[in-house]
């Protein structure tokens, strides 16, 4: 069976990682050892990503070793073992281990490295297999963003509403029924957006819902110190 | 710098005895109806290119453009428990309105106003609820309304308007147009402007004019209707997404030359060319009715 050199199992890796399995493929990663490394560091950052939905914890301590090993392999960083037996460095956690990379290393070399771990978790991120996880984690990121701000708002929207008690009546009733509207597409924006996590129409026309929601608040409050 | 006149005070008769006895009981009953609205008239002389502000809570404002270097403001307030100040400050004239009292009924606040101005006079209106009416000023203009109807007529400029509920008309407009509102309906009518930027959530909008080379039309709403008409001669690259509403075309578009536009994922979107696509135009819609229309 023919096989493939490590520069061609490059444009299979990505193919790979959404599960697809070439004969040639397997057999490359049987017999080479820095690929099969390198897929098992990625599949490795692919599970713990899955893990992040639930929590987002730092990465265990066996990924940051696999892939400083792989960049050492490939030469982009040195041993950062401390030279002069530096104990108490040398045991070091992991965020001190990288850390200490930052001072060592050229920074063209450091920003290779540090690409190339982004661009490793970005590639795992970006595959269907993650699809879920990546759905929880937009979901999350846009709840997070978004919740401090509707609290906020609908505490402003308490207040504003006793300000605008005195003034005129169409106006009164023109802001209290445009701020019905937009809740309304607030809510209908937050549901697509839990629908979709990763449609980012959705988000934009909720942003532009809370957006709007604040200036109105602030219109409010404004009539409402004018009137008092 | 101005002149002040009442109208009541104008009409006072010069007359014998006998016509007196019937003009003195029916300027009394005028009077008495007068009582409320009263009409006052001022000027103020202005080099090129003056501002004018107006802060009025409700009533019907009318401006125009006229030829003198003169700012003309005729103000009817509806009752006397408010005043119409209108005040010079340099080449700014500022008319507000403000109540005489502390318990002012919301009826009572409300003055309708009759302005000329230059025609490059710049305007900022903001008029909570009636309407505003702008024609033949060439000058930047800034109208921000909650209920009131914004209407423009041969404006030209840098135009902003933003309203809550109000809607807005703005026909054989030209320069550059910004419009923003939650609930209002967009009127968007021979326009010759270089840059259209409209955004409403429930409103409709209707755009029907030229769409001049390099210029760029942006529409989007949440709901409602977006209602583009194009004639044969008009060349645009055009981009049209509504999330979970329909797209209906008429135009004969040709896959876009610009291969800029990034596909989106959801909902219905169409992308083309039309003629050599010297105009762009933008259409995003979360669940309204996209129309892309022959003009009649």
């Amino acid at each position: 069976m023919a096989t493939i050199t490590c520069r061609e199992f490059l444009a299979y890796l990505e193919p790979w990682m959404e599960g697809e399995r070439p004969q040639d493929v397997q057999a490359h990663l049987r017999t080479c050892r820095h690929c099969s490394s390198v897929v098992s560091d990625l599949e490795l950052i692919q599970s713990e990503a899955r893990s992040w939905s639930v929590t987002e914890q730092d990465a265990p301590e066996r990924v940051w070793t696999s892939l400083r090993a792989q960049l050492e392999q490939e030469g982009l960083i040195r041993d950062a073992v401390p030279a002069r037996g530096d104990a108490a460095e040398a045991q070091a956690p992991r965020a001190g281990w990288f850390s200490s990379l930052f001072p060592r290393l050229p920074r063209p070399v450091l920003a290779g490295a540090y690409l190339a771990a982004l661009v490793a978790v970005a590639f795992a991120l970006s595959g269907p297999v993650n699809k879920r996880v990546n759905e929880a984690r937009w979901l999350k990121g846009t709840q997070i963003s978004t919740s401090p701000l509707s609290a906020q708002l609908n505490f402003a929207e308490q207040n504003s509403n006793s300000y605008v008690a005195r003034s005129n009546p169409d106006v009164t009733a023109s802001l209290h029924q445009n701020l019905a509207l937009v809740d309304k597409y607030i809510a209908l924006c937050e549901k697509s957006v839990s629908e979709e996590p990763q449609n980012e129409v959705a988000r934009d026309y909720l942003y532009e819902a809370y957006q709007q929601k604040a200036d109105l608040l602030t219109q409010m409050t404004e009539r409402g110190e004018n009137v008092q | 710098m101005s002149t002040s006149r009442f109208v009541p005070a104008q009409w006072l008769p010069k007359t014998n005895w006998k016509t007196a006895g019937l003009l003195i009981p029916s300027l009394l009953l005028c009077s008495a109806v007068a009582a409320g609205p009263r009409r006052q008239e001022q000027h103020f002389k202005v080099a090129a290119h003056p501002v004018i502000t107006i802060h009025n809570p409700n009533g019907l404002i009318t401006v125009k453009a006229w030829t003198k270097s003169e700012v003309m403001v005729i103000s009817t307030p509806a009752s006397d428990r408010i005043e119409v100040d209108a005040e010079q400050m340099g080449n700014r004239v500022d008319v507000s309105t403000r109540e005489l009292s502390d318990s002012v009924a919301p009826d009572d606040m409300r003055a309708d106003f009759q302005i000329n101005v230059p025609e490059d006079a710049e305007l900022q209106i903001h008029n909570d609820a009636g309407n505003v009416s702008v024609a033949n000023v060439l000058g930047d203009m800034n109208v921000e309304t909650v209920a009131a109807g914004v209407d423009l007529e041969d404006a030209a400029g840098y135009l902003t308007v933003k309203t809550v509920g109000g809607s807005f008309t703005c026909m054989r407009c030209a320069g550059r147009i910004e419009a923003s509102s939650i609930s209002g309906n967009f009127r968007l009518l021979d326009l010759r402007s270089y840059h259209v930027w409209a955004q409403t959530s429930s409103g409709n909008i209707l755009f029907n004019g030229e769409f001049l080379p390099n210029g760029t039309y942006s529409l989007k709403n949440y709901s409602g209707v977006i209602e583009v008409r194009f004639s044969a001669g008009d060349s645009f690259d055009l981009s049209a997404t509504s999330l979970k509403g329909k797209v209906n075309n008429e135009a004969k578009l040709t896959p876009s030359a610009h291969q800029h536009h990034f596909m989106p994922k959801w909902g219905n979107a169409l992308f083309g060319t039309f003629n050599e696509g010297r105009a762009k135009i933008e259409m995003t819609s979360f669940d309204g009715t996209i129309n892309i229309l022959k003009r009649d």
